[in-house]
């Protein structure tokens, strides 16, 4: 059995009253980009935190590289390339300076890759931090995650804040320097055209609980929206897994899990419908604003007009 | 071998590889035998998951377009059965579909509809004829 990169299991994490994580579980293979879809404060950084040590869980089970991050951190970090979110770097300091004071904290740093890294991303070696752009910092910060040749990268969001350009350069970066060379790759983002291009999974966590763990094509294949008849769904309404549902005029729109099989169901009903392929952003809308259920909402009329289905 | 991707699209990236290196083999852009990108400059040029390319060329392979020559890289096959791939026919099926339904929606006749179709394909094959005749070589 090969042993998986990163494993949560039923993982819980409060702050006083407010449970951030209700019960994460989720694997990432050895080799995978892996990419960590939520909305602002659904929990994605202190998962984050918690793969690295940085924060306790007060229940379920966390493995990094086999290793439980609460109790081994050191050694973890020294296995991990971490980019932190809005990662600060001592700004008086000159890109070559940084190098050679972040190169002591890991045994395995290669000086000569982390200067070959920085020629590559043409970052300049006697610029102070301070006056690098934006994309600059993001890239200076790939470099001190990556120089030490880490098994695992962990990234939070780290296109926040870059433009289309350094997006896509930052895409390329990620293909070339990472995926290239076999790492695994976590990272979290927010901006879901950005992701599908270069992971090859996705988790979706909405409000500390995670609602998808999918490969992006599967996904794609699996999430669909119908549109058919009131009459029609209520009938087989039962055999779906639906994650909304809106009301068109005399019809409904209908976004469900496991497309294939309702669409064969629906098929042997003879009934008649549509099916509309959706991109990433409208899956990821479904799964996390989705009315599932108390009826639907119309999308042609204002709410205090809706007309609950009998 | 230029190719678009459209971002946030309802067509999954890699459909939509596939089926504009099938439309360039068919318009014979790209010709029987020529080399294509290997998976990592492709990936990086495109800014897309190896595997995805991996995964592209694989079914393309399976479907007769492309051959993979061990160590030597990923062409264009000798005999590549045009307008027989599943990934190309299924696309048109769908958008004639699609056009059939607007078409009704317009109140065409079925008959008014196979006209313009075939008034269409007829400057297809004009303009592909005169780009025939004005291009000697490759």
């Amino acid at each position: 059995m090969i042993e998986s990169a990163i494993e949560l299991q039923a993982v819980t994490k409060s702050f006083g009253r407010t449970e951030v994580l209700r019960g994460v579980t989720f694997r990432v293979d050895r080799g995978k980009t892996f990419a960590f879809l939520g909305r602002n404060a659904s929990g994605k950084t202190t998962t984050i935190r918690m793969l690295l040590g940085l924060l306790k869980r007060d229940d379920g089970s966390i493995r990094v590289l086999g290793l439980d991050p609460s109790q081994e951190p050191i050694e973890l970090r020294r296995r991990v390339g971490y980019l932190a979110e809005d990662q600060t770097m001592y700004g008086w300091m000159q890109v070559g300076e940084i190098l050679r004071f972040v190169a002591p904290f890991y045994p395995t740093w290669d000086h000569d890759l982390a200067l070959k890294y920085v020629r590559d991303f043409e970052l300049p070696i006697a610029t102070n931090i301070k006056h690098l752009s934006k994309g600059q910092n993001v890239r200076l910060g790939l470099v001190l995650a990556l120089a030490h040749r880490p098994e695992l990268v962990i990234l939070d969001d780290p296109a926040l804040g870059l433009d289309p350009i350094m997006r896509k350069q930052f895409n390329r970066d990620l293909i070339t320097h990472l995926q290239g060379e076999g790492r695994t790759v976590f990272y979290s983002s927010h901006l879901l055209y950005e992701v599908e291009p270069v992971a090859d999974e996705v988790a979706i966590l909405d409000q500390g609980r995670i609602v998808r763990q999918a490969d992006t094509e599967t996904l794609r294949r699996d999430v669909k929206q119908l549109i058919l008849g009131r009459e029609a769904f209520e009938a087989i309404r039962g055999q779906l897994t639906v994650l909304d549902v809106r009301s068109d005029g005399d019809k409904l729109v209908v976004a469900v899990e496991r497309a294939e099989s309702a669409i064969e169901r629906l098929g042997r009903e003879g009934v008649e419908f549509r099916v509309v392929d959706l991109n990433l952003d409208e899956i990821f809308e479904a799964y996390v604003v989705g009315r599932r259920e108390g009826g639907a909402v119309d999308v042609a009329k204002p709410q205090a007009e809706f007309q609950p289905l009998t | 071998m230029f190719l678009r991707i459209e971002k946030g699209s309802a067509v999954p990236i890699s459909r939509q590889i596939a089926e504009q290196i099938a439309t360039l083999c068919a318009s014979g852009s790209l010709r029987p035998g020529e080399r294509l990108p290997s998976v990592r400059e492709l990936a990086r040029e495109l800014a897309v998951n190896q595997n995805t390319i991996l995964r592209v060329y694989e079914r393309l392979v399976g479907e007769g377009l492309l051959e993979m020559r061990h160590g030597q890289g990923t062409f264009v096959a000798a005999r590549a059965k045009r307008g027989q791939l599943a990934v190309h026919r299924k696309r048109l099926v769908d958008e004639l579909r699609q056009i059939a339904r607007q078409a009704v929606g317009l109140g065409l006749t079925t008959d008014e509809l196979h006209e313009l179709l075939a008034e269409a394909a007829g400057g297809v094959e004009q303009s592909l004829s005169a780009a025939a005749n004005e291009e000697p070589t490759s």
